[in-house]
Order: C-alpha cells, then structure tokens, then sequence
C-alpha cells in the first residue's frame, strides 16, 4: 500500500518523529498566519479604531513617557526618551509573546480536541501576533528618533541580529509557558506579576551602565538584560552592540527555546487528556 | 486496532479547593477517579466501508474517534492508519465568530489541513453548499445556530481524505440540510476511502453504512451487519422501533 502509515501507541514522555512533525508543521504555515490575523482581529473587534490600535497603543505609550520625561521631569533629553521608548517596545514584544503563550493550549482547548495537528502552531501564533503588535512600533520609533534628531549609521543593520534573537527567545518563552500552562494553571495568574517584574529588573526604564554594585552581578541571570543594552545601543545609539551583550542573549535564547521545544514536543501528545 | 485500551484520571472531589487538595497530602484516599473509556478493542476498517459505530451515552465512541484520528493517544495497544485522517468531530472548529463567513471558510478549510489553493478553487461550491448568500460576508456572530452549522458542515465535507471520521455532525439545520448533508457524506463513499461515522440516528446509519460496530461502555460488543447489530441493540436498549427511537437511540 503506498499511503502513509502512522502509528500510534501509548504516550510516553519523548520526542516524535522530529522530520513528519516539522513537515506537518510547515504544511500548516498558512493556518498559523490566518490563525494569528484572526486572533488580532478579534482583539480589538467592535472598537472604533479597530486595527489602528496597533499604530495607536504604541504612540499612545510613546506619550505617556514624554509627558513623564519631558513635561514632568522637566528633562530635555532625546537619548533617554529614545531608550526608553525603543527598549519598551522591545520588552512588549517579548512579554506580549510571553501573555498570549500562556494561554495558547489552554484556549485552543476545542481545536486541540477535535483535530489532530502540531500543537506547538498555538503558541507560535501567540508568538506570531506579538510581531504583527510589534512592527507598527518600529515604523514609529523611526519616525520618532528622526524628530529628536538621532544620528544614523550602518551600525543600525545590528538590529537584525538582535531582534532575530528576540523573536527567537519571545518564541521560546511562548512555547515553554503555554506547556507549563497545561500541568500548572496558576502560572497564567503569577505571569503579570512576572513580566513586571522583569520590566524593572531590565535596562528600560534606566541605562544598563546605570547599575552598580551588588546588583550588576545579577545581570548575567535576567534573560534580556543584554538583548535590551544590545537594542538600545544599536537603535539609539547607533553603535554596534558588544559581542558579549550578543553572545549572552544568543545564548539565553538559544536555551529558552530549545528546553521549551523539546518539554513540549515532549509532552504535547498528553495536551488532550490534560484540557 | 490491536487491543486498543483508553483510561484517563477525572477529579472526584466535591470542591475542588486549595484546602482540599492540602488535607489529601500524604492521605492514601485519592481524589481522582479512573476512568476506562476503552477497553481493549479490536477493529479493522477497510478501504470501501462504511463503519457505523453506535452505541449509549458514555459507551466510548468519541473517544475511540479521538484514538483513532491520532488526537488522543491510547494507553494500551497499537492503531495503525494507512492514509490521510480527516475528523469531523465538532463543527466549526477553528472558526472565529468575529471574522465573516467567509474569512472562516479559509480559517476553518486550513485548520482542516486544506491548502489555500484547494480552498480557492472550492470557496463557490463550498459557498453554494451553505445556501448562506450574501451572508456569507457578515461576521458569523450575527448568525443563527443553524446558519452556523450549515457553514461548518459545508466546509467539512470539502475535504477530501483517504479516511473519513464523522461524529454526530449530520444532524445539523433544518429537514432539508439535513437530507443534503447526508446525500454529500454518501457521495464521499467509495472504494478509495474508509468512513466512519458516529450517530445514535439509526436510520441514517442503516442507510449510509455496510458495518457497523456496537460499543458498550468502552467494550466492542458486536460487529457486522448493520441491519442485525442494529436489531442486537434495540433489544439490549430494550427501545422499539419507533419514529423517535430511529432518529436517536
């Protein structure tokens, strides 16, 4: 007989067949963007702006810091204002990946039920519609660094690496939380109280070089610590990160993302029976 | 099927609460409950049949669906599928309620595992099939359940698998869908493809089906003739004939 046979057999913790499940997935690539392009969708359904949230939210926040920087602190300096607006909208697209991962098995629970697929396409799309949120904040981080007069140079086209490596570690954070997610619901429940937390231990709302002492040591434990020094020096500053900054959040991501994969993939045949 | 067998754990605690789950620590009495869903079944489907499977509430025909569709796996035995799985165990999966009629054509064609293209060419047989018209460009919640269901039927059945795996999806909209959707599932039998169908509409599984398998309580009690399982299991139902009992038993 020349159709292909699968074969199912009580679950037991280990990977599938790597090659069948990455040809399954990549077949289903257009369900993971019309998945991810509905979701969005669905997101601001019925408002008026609709999908001008996108463009919205970020120049929305972008305001909210210069009210806080310019007329609040009475500051006039473009550096800081555009540090902190382009390493929050860096962050957002990690923990935007992180918030719409938790819940992406758990949610998915009636598709998961009814159709047999990769599950790891659900938090791909959660990762997937973090960068459709994240795009239009890149057009307007441009658009505001040209206003405060930062210089440009070829040291920008650093940026490609650095946000390659934060799409890679948004994706692996999306895949390991949402499989947590399953076993452990709670974590939906701590994960805001996390990303806040994650937010102040990272260079945002302060310079990287602003830490001393004790503190420093452990910046080599925080995920994106450099991947945010790495980000702000090449879209503020416009320098070339340093390779040890790039190294390190390579690294973390690399981890991240190949300890959730394989939790996952591991784990994922038992996803039907948990839900 | 060799010996296919399925348990899952459910919760039996009455309040399922922090406090509750702290005085069970280090207690020998368990708060969860096994349940045997399947127990060792043995089945064989062909190319060409049309495998009924009836049986009551609870008696394990979803999950042996789920088995079988490879979305759940079994806890003992071996399932091997020759062929391309297509499950029709719930309508309109994968759709959103936001998006039109037909955005979710697409949503729920390539959750099916249709390609795009596939989708193209079939959209206006699959549009004419719902009877939907112009609706088909207002968002799905404002339809009614019957529209909706008219919608995802519609989509379902474009599909094209080697096996076929219907669960209760037939009883959907009105006399006349219904007639049409069963006219189109028995156009999907031929000799290329297995069927397989879940119903307790036992005329319709007389009609559509050459075999059909009785499950009782996780356990294959007869298979064969669909006519004399059928009559087996009125009586073990001890359910007569009636006009009622031939749509749902």
């Amino acid at each position: 007989m020349s159709a292909p046979v699968t074969v199912y057999e009580p679950f037991r913790a280990g990977l599938p067949p790597l090659g069948s499940y990455l040809r399954s997935l990549w077949a289903r690539r257009s369900f993971i963007s019309e998945f991810s392009r509905s979701e969005l969708r669905e997101q601001h359904y019925g408002s008026v702006f609709g999908q001008l949230w996108l463009v919205l939210n970020p120049l929305l926040l972008s305001g909210v810091y210069f009210l806080l920087i310019y007329i609040i602190g009475g500051q006039s300096d473009a550096t800081r204002y555009g540090h902190l607006t382009a390493s929050l909208f860096l962050f957002y697209l990690i923990s935007n990946s992180l918030t719409g991962g938790v819940k992406s098995i758990t949610a998915g629970q009636r598709l998961i039920l009814n159709t047999a697929f990769p599950r790891v396409m659900l938090p791909i799309s959660a990762s997937v519609i973090a960068l459709f949120k994240f795009i239009p904040t890149l057009f307007i981080f441009f658009i505001m660094r040209t206003f405060l007069g930062l210089e440009y140079s070829w040291n920008m086209f650093w940026a490609i690496p650095v946000l390659l490596i934060a799409l890679l570690m948004g994706l692996g954070m999306a895949i390991l939380i949402s499989c947590i997610n399953v076993y452990f619901r709670d974590i939906a429940s701590f994960l805001p109280y996390m990303t806040r937390s994650l937010l102040y231990l990272s260079p945002i709302l302060y310079q990287a070089s602003d830490l001393t002492g004790e503190l420093k040591r452990f910046e080599i434990v925080n995920p994106i610590f450099y991947l945010l020094d790495a980000w702000s020096q090449v879209m503020v500053y416009a320098q070339a990160p340093d390779l040890f900054s790039l190294a390190h959040a390579l690294i973390w991501a690399l981890a991240i993302f190949f300890i959730g994969t394989y939790f996952f993939l591991s784990r994922e045949r038992d996803f039907a029976v948990r839900l | 099927m060799q010996n296919v067998g399925l348990t899952y754990k459910t919760s039996v605690v009455k309040r399922p609460t922090l406090k509750a789950r702290l005085k069970t620590i280090g207690r020998s009495n368990k708060h969860t409950r096994v349940v045997n869903a399947l127990n060792s079944v043995n089945l064989d489907v062909h190319y060409g049949t049309v495998l009924g499977v009836i049986g009551s509430n609870g008696a394990g025909k979803s999950s042996l669906m789920r088995v079988i569709s490879g979305i759940v796996p079994p806890t003992q035995g071996r399932i091997e599928v020759h062929g391309s799985v297509s499950t029709l165990l719930a309508l309109g999966v994968g759709f959103n309620p936001s998006m039109t009629g037909r955005a979710n054509v697409y949503l729920g064609g390539l959750a099916a595992g249709m390609s795009r293209a596939e989708i193209d060419s079939q959209f206006d047989a699959i549009a004419e099939f719902s009877e939907l018209g112009d609706a088909i460009d207002a968002p799905m919640r404002t339809y009614s359940s019957g529209m909706y269901a008219r919608l995802a039927f519609s989509v379902a059945a474009t599909v094209q698998p080697d096996i076929l795996i219907v669960d209760e999806a037939l009883s959907t909209g009105d006399a006349h869908f219904k007639e049409k959707s069963l006219n189109r599932i028995k156009e999907l039998r031929t000799a290329d493809r297995a069927l397989i169908l879940v119903s307790h509409a036992m005329a319709t599984i007389e009609d559509v089906c050459n075999e059909v398998a009785w499950l009782h309580k996780g356990k294959l009690m007869a298979r064969g003739n669909p006519a004399e399982i059928i009559k087996q299991y009125r009586e073990f139902m001890q359910v007569g004939k009636s006009a009622a009992a031939n749509e749902d038993v």
